[in-house]
């Protein structure tokens, strides 16, 4: 049985999510928006997992939109917000979005909008005073990552709400990686709209929800029957909001103990690594990362080929983010944290979740250390390799 | 536990019957597709110097290969090469051209990639053989070395693109292919319903789409290294200009932009010069040339002195009767058995006894009589 070790690309399904899609193969056939029971059913159902979504971020269950996931949120809050602002040119970021955040406000500029990409510090940190700087009277958003996926850094938000409120502008937080792992409370934040992705914390991929403290704010990106406060027309994926509802409900009422025993997990994961493998690097923190994640940069391999060789031991492990073609990319969060193009390329993220045992830990322990040194041993990163042909 | 075998897949019919055959022979197949160069000419974002290298290894090649894997059931990755293949083989076609030679990329590919960086992938990996679709035989004779063979199907043999395999490289890979013809290969790719089975064979150098070599390495070299000159006859009159030595090669009619009664030939190109001789057919003869780069797959074949053999001067011409003879630094002389065709430097030329490669390397020129 392989070790997965990959929850920050999707994590496994929770029990009570799969007990909740079962009651709604039993009791399927309603469409929440119609009259007769049937429907009332199927709204009561979904209307009970947007009660417990909002409690996993501290919302109101009406600024809950579900949406097919994290990518679709990114995409609604941003061009939603920009759109709706459509006279501020200005948005303010970072370097080290997900490509869900990252293409659209490409698109925006191609469009003639202004990006202001603010840089991290060497552990993917973003100084909240430089956001603060950043934002104007031109502002129409603040877009940052909560957690970032590839390092999983916590940021700080200090004070960015209120610089926010007062510019006119708004903030919008990307918790595709926070919710369900760490505390999420959107009045604590101050912010206006946060991303929730269902699949990173134990519900079927395909599901994820927006909160939005306002919903007057954003332009919707469908358009058609009156669902979703007007923000997302189309009937939503009432089986997907199901599971989704029971795996934030079993999230947050464990979300402490989890927190601990993963954050416990990954350290004794790290110190067992740094003990077996000379010059191991930790990309981001010590301390101040979501507690499952670990990127690690491994000395003297291709991670591409560590990561292939980890699979074929069983040991699921993810490297940068995956192209079209299934080959991957250095990682553009490592390189905006100052690390060199080979160091990306040999860097791989070991994220931990909900499932994952201490015996699990103990034997990817011996199992990385063991492939690392073969690999280093017979297929050595020479130069060429490590800087690549391709940015 | 079985063997190990790591299996260059590109998404066609060859490479996919070869591992379904490894995997149904019992080995340990692990399948990989390389990616050599970029999918689209512009992916590139800001930053990279040239809007480089062509269309090959596509998403939907890569998806052909998966198929294969899943329906065979064994695992699939795609590995990233682009700077191995970009440095090692695209590198060295556009300055072959530029220096007036005729390079052949799919010998330098199997060299330098396959049968090297793939091999070190491979042994991390702890695979014990790499395998791939090319059509040749390798077989382990009673003197215990392996002799790399033409294949069953004549008119498929690719051995002339493996001469480099030396004794290691040729006792640990695979060629399942080796005894099947064509027609074999698609019919057990049906039998064993992958869905590529009547997929067209590629025709021509990956990286190059559409065959234009002359645009490719323009667009991939600095422009004041280009070479224009004139093309000359045999007598050193000038009959045209030209805009560049890259464009031609020995042997080519086509493209000259001369209108004279007989139809005539590159003979040579004198690159530092920017010269391009043409001639009519009959002279375009030669009576054996030199060769660099020469390797020899029996280490022992260096002391025996003249070697009669057959060579190969390109991969489409008929193999010719000739003398070889090895000397130091690499370099052999071939001197063919009566008079053949003019040589193009920069091709490959193969050493043939009967059915077997003993060898060869990369024509530098012709010698005189």
């Amino acid at each position: 049985m392989a070790i997965y070790l990959d929850h920050n690309a999707g994590a496994p399904l929770r029990p009570q999510a799969a007990a909740a899609l079962s009651l709604f193969i039993a009791d399927a056939g309603g469409n929440p928006a119609s009259v007769h029971r049937a429907g009332q059913r199927a709204r009561r159902m979904l209307e009970d997992a947007r009660v417990r979504i909002a409690a996993l971020v501290g919302a109101s269950p009406r600024q809950i939109v579900f949406t097919s996931g994290g990518t679709e949120s990114n995409n609604l809050a941003i061009f939603g917000a920009a759109m709706n602002a459509s006279l501020r040119s200005k948005v303010v970021s970072s370097a080290i979005e997900h490509s869900s955040a990252r293409e659209p406000l490409g698109d925006l500029e191609r469009r003639g909008m202004e990006i202001v990409r603010l840089t991290p510090d060497s552990d993917g940190k973003i100084a909240s005073s430089s956001v603060i700087e950043a934002i104007d009277s031109t502002t129409s958003l603040v877009t940052l990552g909560m957690a970032n996926s590839e390092v999983g850094t916590l940021q700080d938000f200090e004070g960015i709400a209120e610089r926010a409120r007062s510019a006119g502008a708004l903030f919008h937080v990307d918790a595709a990686q926070a919710a369900g792992r760490v505390p999420v409370d959107v009045d604590a934040i101050g912010c206006d709209l946060v991303t929730i992705s269902g699949h990173k914390f134990g519900a079927p991929a395909g599901i994820g929800a927006l909160y939005v403290r306002d919903a007057a704010r954003i332009a919707p990106l469908m358009h058609g029957g009156p669902h979703e406060r007007g923000l997302r027309a189309g009937t939503p994926n009432l089986a997907g909001a199901i599971a989704m509802g029971a795996a934030a409900k079993a999230a947050g009422d464990a979300l402490a103990v989890e927190a601990s025993r993963i954050g416990t997990l990954s350290g004794l994961l790290l110190s067992r690594l740094r003990a077996g493998i000379p010059g191991l690097g930790l990309n981001g923190p010590e301390f101040g990362r979501i507690p499952n994640t670990l990127n690690l940069t491994f000395p003297g391999v291709l991670g591409e080929s560590l990561l292939i060789a980890l699979d074929l031991e069983g040991v699921e492990v993810s490297m940068g983010s995956a192209c079209a073609a299934g080959s991957v990319e250095p990682s553009h969060v490592l390189r905006a944290m100052g690390k060199s193009a080979a160091q990306a390329r040999s860097s791989l993220r070991i994220s931990l979740g909900w499932n994952t045992t201490a015996a699990e830990i103990d034997a990817a322990a011996d199992i990385i250390a063991r492939v690392w040194r073969r690999v280093a041993a017979t297929e050595p990163v020479t130069s060429q390799h490590a800087a690549g042909a391709a940015p | 536990m079985s063997a190990r075998v790591l299996v260059a897949m590109s998404g066609g019919v060859d490479s996919s019957v070869a591992a379904a055959i490894l995997r149904e022979d019992g080995y340990d197949v692990i399948g990989v597709a390389m990616r050599l160069a970029e999918p689209h000419p512009n992916a590139s974002p800001v930053g990279n110097s040239s809007p480089r290298r062509g269309t090959c290894c596509s998403h939907d090649d890569f998806e052909d290969a998966r198929r294969v894997a899943e329906r065979m059931d064994f695992p699939f990755y795609v590995i990233d090469l682009r700077a191995e293949f970009g440095a090692r083989v695209i590198d060295n076609f556009v300055a072959e051209y530029l220096g007036g030679r005729t390079p052949n990329p799919c010998v330098m590919c199997n060299r330098e990639i396959k049968f090297d960086r793939l091999w070190s992938r491979a042994r991390a990996l702890e695979a014990d053989f790499i395998a791939t679709g090319h059509y040749a035989r390798i077989e382990r004779g009673a003197d215990n070395l392996f002799h790399l063979m033409r294949a069953a199907d004549e008119s498929k043999d690719q051995s002339y693109f493996l001469f480099t395999l030396g004794q290691d490289e040729l006792a640990r890979t695979l060629f399942p292919l080796g005894n099947m013809t064509k027609d074999e290969v698609r019919k057990r790719a049906r039998e064993l319903g992958l869905a590529n089975a009547d997929k067209p064979d590629s025709q021509e150098i990956c990286f190059v789409p559409g065959g234009d070599y002359a645009r490719f390495v323009e667009q991939n070299s600095m422009p004041e290294s280009i070479r224009p000159g004139r093309i000359l006859d045999a007598a050193g009159n000038e009959l045209a200009a030209h805009a560049g030595v890259h464009r031609f090669t020995v042997g080519q009619r086509r493209g000259l932009g001369i209108a004279t009664g007989e139809p005539l030939y590159v003979r040579e190109i004198r690159a530092l010069a920017g010269d391009i001789v043409v001639a009519p057919r009959t002279e375009l003869t030669s009576q054996g040339l030199i060769a660099e780069r020469v390797s020899v797959t029996d280490p022992e074949a260096a002391s025996r002195g003249a070697i009669p053999v057959e060579v190969k001067i390109r991969y489409r011409h008929p193999p010719i009767p000739a003398n070889l003879n090895l000397e130091s630094g690499g370099r052999a002389l071939v001197r063919f058995a009566r008079s053949g065709p003019a040589v193009t430097p920069g091709q490959a030329c193969v050493f043939y006894r009967g059915e077997e490669v003993v060898g060869g390397g990369f024509i530098e020129r012709a010698i005189e009589a």
